[in-house]
């Protein structure tokens, strides 16, 4: 029972975040390594790695390097989806601000393997301290020649710029991420089939690659160490070592990077244990179903969190112990995608805002039994039939409250306060 | 065109051929399947907005082994494209569940105002309410609260409680217009469309986005109220307001127009219009309209009936052209006549009277049909079909403001470069609000007047670069002297501007030239470069290319083939040119002056000398439209007598001896020959105001008959066969025979042979 620190494992070391220490710790090593491999070896390498999309999708990361066109005829671009708007994510952050050079490193490897001249990295607005940290390295990046013209002498250009989002949760999905930084309203975009990938027709109507910053950061160590060193961790299809920002009721909250397909029970343990009685876990952010303690004998990886009704998603890992109100959690829930829906869609514009009143008339004592199925038939009603996964991670969390949690709104509906709560917390 | 790839689809079990990439929702129509929708426009977008979430389907693909493989969430059949072995369904148990599901969400915040609703009885919420929605709401919370009725320009007024969030008015902002003036604000549930700041929507395209929008969140302020649309009539129709031509819809309560809706006509407006057809008509409705002919008494006006009217005015044009020759009459206008009135107006002035003192033309620079654009080209001012502009490769804007003077060239042109990718150039000596519609086209600007000094740089540039053994010695030489530096020093214009410009000038440039060339002083020798800038370039027969000198007025073009022209006979044969005459005078059975008359310059010059005994201003108001209106306002006065037919008692008109209350165009039937030389029908919908107002048509016929040459007329379609006789460009344009889209006449291969023909015809 440890972590397991791939992308963490310098991070302990004082000066890191500055470019001497980084480089001698090896610091884009990796980067000269892949200079002299042709761009499908390092795409290769990636493939051999099953390095997956820790943005929450989980795609696989080298079928988008491959996809992009091999020919030049128009610029290609490297976005790195720095946005970590996930409610109870927070290890892109400290990916950045601990290390950031990795980070840089992983962007300019990405960035020759898919003939990218230019890349952005979309932070948060939030992230004012780490965007801080990572002009610094850019700066320092750029002076040491490993970013801008003829990089190292390879005759490789790649420049990068740090885009800084206004605070819109939706700006982290991929679409309107691409929206935002076009100078466009942060809506989403047609995905396919409706439009071409944003490999063949993204930034600018040209081949982009999106990644999130923990994708592109694991690529240094992959390249340094092999695809097949990084397989060799984790299990088959969930491969390598994954962060969790564990959150909530626990000792010791913090990001933990263990291998993949750890039990879910070991992770908290890591993170000091549980502060009371543990009632349930949220593993992937607010977006994916909640999983109640009992299920929670589970390994922390895609298929078997999929397979237990839950996902491993932004792998934002919020603990719940039995203090906490499932119907008030899920109205503050609600309230998120509410204020977040961007507004495009029908049903996540007018459902997610339906939901939110029905909340706030539940625990404002005015609930009726049958708003428990008014509420899963709006989920219904928004969930794949939304422009984008906003919509979906909605309803999903609201969904697997009923299903798991149905007593507590039944209780809080018939008695006007919490089953967690005492009646005299409520009347005083 | 290239063969368009088919791909074999099946739509709720039914298969069919549709060209690849075709959206379903457009396929589902081909089988009859109709699929609900809100924001889904054909006409908007590069892409659909797909937000309103209205029109899923279940999609899958067919597999090699014939089994379906379906998506498993719903597909939005406005923005799925049609691809091999597609696989939708339209109508399952989920879907009908879907719309449901959709429609309660659109309604929950929807104030259901319908009964005071401009909307209700044409609303697409309400309809597909019915016919998909539920029946009842569930949603027991408080709706949204908004401003209502609130005016967002002379025109507009917006409910944002009403909005249903489709975008289509944004989108239409963005994209067709492109002056971006409505947004949406806020996002969520708190999301509404707005100006910038609550600043005047002053789009001159603003109605169009009444005409979008699926509800009553965009309402027109001069309709508001005033009608339902089970109680309107709607007749076909074309706009007057400027030479495009638009095609509309009249909607009219008995004796009253209550709005004009723009009618699909994809050889002209598509479906737009600009504001100023959408709201310009109204003064059909005013209660100053003339209902009666007046004949002046010292200073007052007094009523008379058409009979009294007619002698005072025959008696003085007959006195006149006896004592001082037919030649002390003329006439101006036409302009805004039909083209059988046009055409009949100049039948009366050289049949009747014996006079060639006609015209039309009110500008400073009177062209002629162009001279140089019929002889080189065979069309008198317009190369290019309006329809084919967003096909250019390079639309070259010169001295306009198109926007405001052309504004559906101006969607035209800009759908060349937003859908198409069309490279802009724009000459023009300040900042127009055209330019600003285009991301950094490429700008010319050039010191006022020089004009032809910098397409004579342009073609010298062209010319340079073109390989030497190619050009015309003539031609080189005409410009040789036209420097890059010359040209770059007397215009202002930068020379990588002007070597920018020149290099996008190849085959299929649309020049589009406006009111500063038209008007220019040196106009022969600015319109001659410009011809062989064209020809240089390639583009003197390509459909994606060629010249165009837009005109002004509604019916310009149409007037001046009708030969409302001191100078030239319908189909723009010269006065002089005997087998022309010959031929009309067979057709006429009169013998024809045989001297060019005066021009309306000249005219208004004599006329201010007391030279003029008659003036006869038809639907003109010169005194204040005329390019020198004090001239005007002098000929006015001092002519010996003036007649002044028109709708109102206009400036002109007070000058007037005798005025004629003419109907308006929604009263009357006829057609108009737009800039691209195409005739449109438009019909009579309204009564005329009073029963003593009589189109212009019946007004020359009868006049001829109280001058004693009478002009027999039975209707507007009778003339128009005799302007086939008599140019024969329009020998096709039969009225029981038009095609929706009119007629567009074609190029005259050579001038002269339309007159062979016409020859052959009698
Ligand atoms: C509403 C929404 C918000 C998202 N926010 C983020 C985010 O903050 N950070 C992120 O990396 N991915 C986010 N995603 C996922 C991205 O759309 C995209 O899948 C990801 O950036 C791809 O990178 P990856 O393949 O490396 O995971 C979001 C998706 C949705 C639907
Ligand atoms: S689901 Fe619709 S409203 Fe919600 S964020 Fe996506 S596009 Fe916007
Ligand atoms: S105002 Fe009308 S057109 Fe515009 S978004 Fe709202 S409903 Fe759509
Ligand atoms: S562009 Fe011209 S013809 Fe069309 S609506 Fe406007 S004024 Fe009328
Ligand atoms: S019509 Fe297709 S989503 Fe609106």
């Amino acid at each position: 029972m440890a972590e397991l620190r791939v992308l963490f494992k310098d991070i302990d070391i004082p000066g890191i975040d500055t470019l001497d220490v980084c480089e001698q710790n090896g610091g884009y090593s990796a980067l000269k390594k892949a200079l002299g491999m042709t761009r499908q070896q390092v795409i290769d390498e990636v493939k051999a790695s099953g390095l997956r999309g820790r943005g929450g999708a989980g795609f696989p990361a080298w079928i988008k390097w491959n996809g992009i066109p091999k020919d030049e005829s128009q610029p290609h671009y490297v976005l790195c989806n720095a946005d970590e708007g996930e409610p109870g994510t927070f290890k892109d952050r400290e990916l950045m601000m601990r290390h950031p050079h990795q980070l840089i490193e992983g962007m300019v490897i990405a960035g020759y393997a898919t003939l990218a001249k230019v890349g952005y990295i979309y932070i948060r607005g939030e992230y004012t301290e780490p965007a801080r940290v990572l002009r610094r390295a850019i700066d320092e990046a750029y002076r040491a020649g490993y970013l801008g013209k003829n990089i190292l002498g390879s005759g490789v250009d790649f420049d990068l710029y740090l885009h800084m989002g206004a605070g819109s949760y939706e700006c982290g999905e991929e679409s309107a991420m691409m929206s935002s930084l076009m100078g466009e309203r942060g809506q989403p975009r047609l995905k396919f089939p409706h439009a071409p990938l944003p490999t063949i027709a993204g930034l600018w109507d040209c081949p982009t690659l999106i990644n999130n910053v923990e994708t592109l950061s694991c690529v240094p160590s992959i390249i340094r160490n092999g695809g097949a060193w990084y397989a060799s961790m984790g299990t088959e299809k969930s491969t390598g070592t994954k962060i969790f920002s564990v959150s909530g009721h626990v000792n010791k909250p913090g990001n933990y990077e263990v291998e993949m397909g750890t039990p879910l029970m070991e992770l908290l343990e890591l993170a000091g244990g549980v502060k009371g009685k543990l009632k349930a876990v949220i593993p992937g952010g607010s977006s994916v179903p909640i999983l109640p303690a009992e299920k929670c004998d589970v390994n922390l990886d895609y298929e078997s969190l999929q397979a237990a009704g839950t996902m491993l998603g932004s792998g934002g890992f919020m603990v719940l112990n039995d203090t906490v109100c499932i119907v008030r959690f899920m109205r503050r829930t609600a309230a998120f995608y509410a204020h977040e829906s961007c507004g495009k869609c029908t049903p996540c514009r007018e459902g997610t805002r339906w939901m939110l009143k029905i909340f706030d008339r539940i625990l404002a004592g005015g609930g009726r039994q049958e708003d428990i199925d008014l509420l899963l038939e709006i989920c219904d009603q928004i969930d794949g039939r939304s422009y984008c996964g906003l919509g979906d991670a909605a309803a999903w969390p609201i969904r697997a409250s009923i299903k798991h949690y149905r007593h507590e709104y039944e209780y809080f509906i018939e008695h006007g306060y919490s089953v967690v709560e005492s009646k005299e917390a409520v009347t005083v | 065109m290239a063969e368009q790839e088919l791909v074999t689809i099946e739509i709720n079990g039914i298969e069919l051929q549709v060209p690849k990439g075709e959206m379903i929702i457009e396929s589902a129509k081909r089988v009859g399947v109709d699929i609900p929708f809100f924001c889904y426009h054909p006409r908007l977008g590069k892409g659909q907005a797909a937000n309103c979430r209205m029109c899923l389907v279940e999609a899958g693909t067919k597999q090699p082994d014939g089994s379906v493989r379906m998506m498993p969430k719903p597909q939005t059949s406005c923005s799925l494209p049609a691809s091999q072995g597609l696989v939708v369904y339209t109508d399952t148990v989920a879907i009908q569940k879907a719309r449901r599901g959709i429609l309660e969400f659109l309604l929950i915040n929807h104030p259901l105002d319908c009964p005071v609703c401009d909307r209700g009885g044409e609303c697409p919420l309400q309809n597909n309410t019915l016919f998909y929605g539920p029946g009842v709401t569930r949603y027991v919370e408080d709706k949204r609260h908004l401003p209502k009725a609130f005016p967002i320009s002379d025109y507009v007024v917006l409910d944002r409680e009403r909005c249903i969030h489709c975008a289509r008015c944004t989108r239409f902002s963005q994209e067709i217009s492109g002056d971006a003036q409505l947004e949406f604000l806020k996002r969520g549930a708190d999301m509404m469309v707005s100006t910038f700041q609550d600043t005047e929507f002053t789009s001159c395209f603003s109605g169009n986005t009444i005409e979008l929008c699926p509800v009553g969140a965009l309402t027109s302020r001069r309709y508001r109220f005033r009608a339902r649309p089970w109680d309107m009539k709607s007749q076909k129709s074309v706009c007057t307001r400027c030479s495009n031509g638009c095609n509309i819809w009249l909607d009219y309560r008995p004796k009253r127009l209550v709005r004009v809706l723009g009618r699909e006509n994809e050889a002209v407006n598509e479906e737009w219009t600009c504001d100023r057809g959408k709201f310009g008509h109204e003064y059909i409705n005013s209660d100053r309209r003339l209902l009666s002919p007046l004949v002046r008494q010292g200073e007052k006006f007094v009523t008379a009936s058409w009979a009294e009217a007619y002698q005072v005015i025959a008696s003085r044009i007959q006195q006149a052209v006896r004592a001082h020759g037919a030649d002390s009459v003329g006439a101006i206008g036409g302009a805004h006549l039909s083209n059988e009135e046009a055409y009949l107006l100049q039948k009366l002035m050289r049949v009747a009277i014996g006079t060639n003192n006609l015209d039309h033309r009110l500008e400073r620079n009177q062209l002629a049909g162009g001279d140089t654009l019929l002889t080189r080209f065979g069309v008198p001012f317009t190369q290019t079909a309006i329809a084919d502009i967003e096909r250019a490769k390079t639309v070259f804007i010169i001295g306009s403001e198109l926007v405001d003077e052309q504004p559906i060239v101006f969607l035209r042109a800009r759908k060349a470069w937003y859908r198409f990718g069309a490279k802009v150039i724009i000459a023009y000596p300040e900042v127009t609000e055209t330019e600003l519609r285009f991301d950094e086209p490429v700008v010319l600007r050039y010191r006022e007047g020089t004009e032809p000094v910098l397409v004579a740089g342009l073609l010298h540039l062209v010319l340079s670069s073109a390989e030497a053994g190619s050009r015309a010695d003539a031609v080189w030489n005409s410009v040789s002297v036209y420097t890059p530096e010359r040209v770059a020093e007397e215009t202002g214009v930068s020379l990588d501007a002007l070597r920018e410009a020149a290099s996008l000038l190849g085959e299929g440039t649309v020049f589009l030239c406006g009111g500063r060339v038209r008007n220019h002083a040196e106009y022969p020798t600015l319109v001659r470069t410009l011809c062989r800038l064209v020809e240089v370039t390639g583009n003197a027969g390509r459909a994606n290319g060629g010249l165009n000198i837009l005109l002004p007025e509604v019916n310009s073009h149409g007037a001046a083939d009708m030969g409302v022209l001191p100078d030239m006979l319908p189909g723009y044969a010269p006065v002089g040119d005997v087998g022309a005459r010959q031929h009309l005078e067979r057709l006429w059975n009169v013998s024809l002056p045989a001297q060019p008359g005066l021009s309306s310059q000249a005219m208004l010059e004599r006329a201010a000398q007391g030279q003029m005994q008659v003036l006869y201003i038809v639907a003109e108001d010169i005194a204040q439209k005329y390019h020198d209106p004090a001239l005007a306002q002098r000929a006015l006065e001092n002519a010996g007598f003036v007649v002044v037919q028109d709708l109102f008692l206009t400036e002109t008109a007070q000058y007037a001896d005798v005025v004629l209350p003419a109907a308006s165009v929604a009263e009357k039937e006829g057609t108009f020959t737009n800039t691209e030389r195409r005739v449109q029908r438009f019909w009579e919908a309204l009564d005329s105001p009073s029963p003593d107002v009589k189109p212009d048509l019946n007004i020359f016929a009868e006049l001829a008959v109280y001058l004693g040459k009478p002009i027999p007329v039975f209707s507007a379609e009778q003339v128009m066969e005799e302007i086939g006789k008599a140019f024969p460009a329009y020998a096709d344009c039969h009225y029981d025979q038009m095609p929706p889209e009119g007629i567009r006449w074609q190029a005259l291969t050579r001038v002269a042979e339309s007159r062979e023909k016409a020859t052959q015809l009698t």
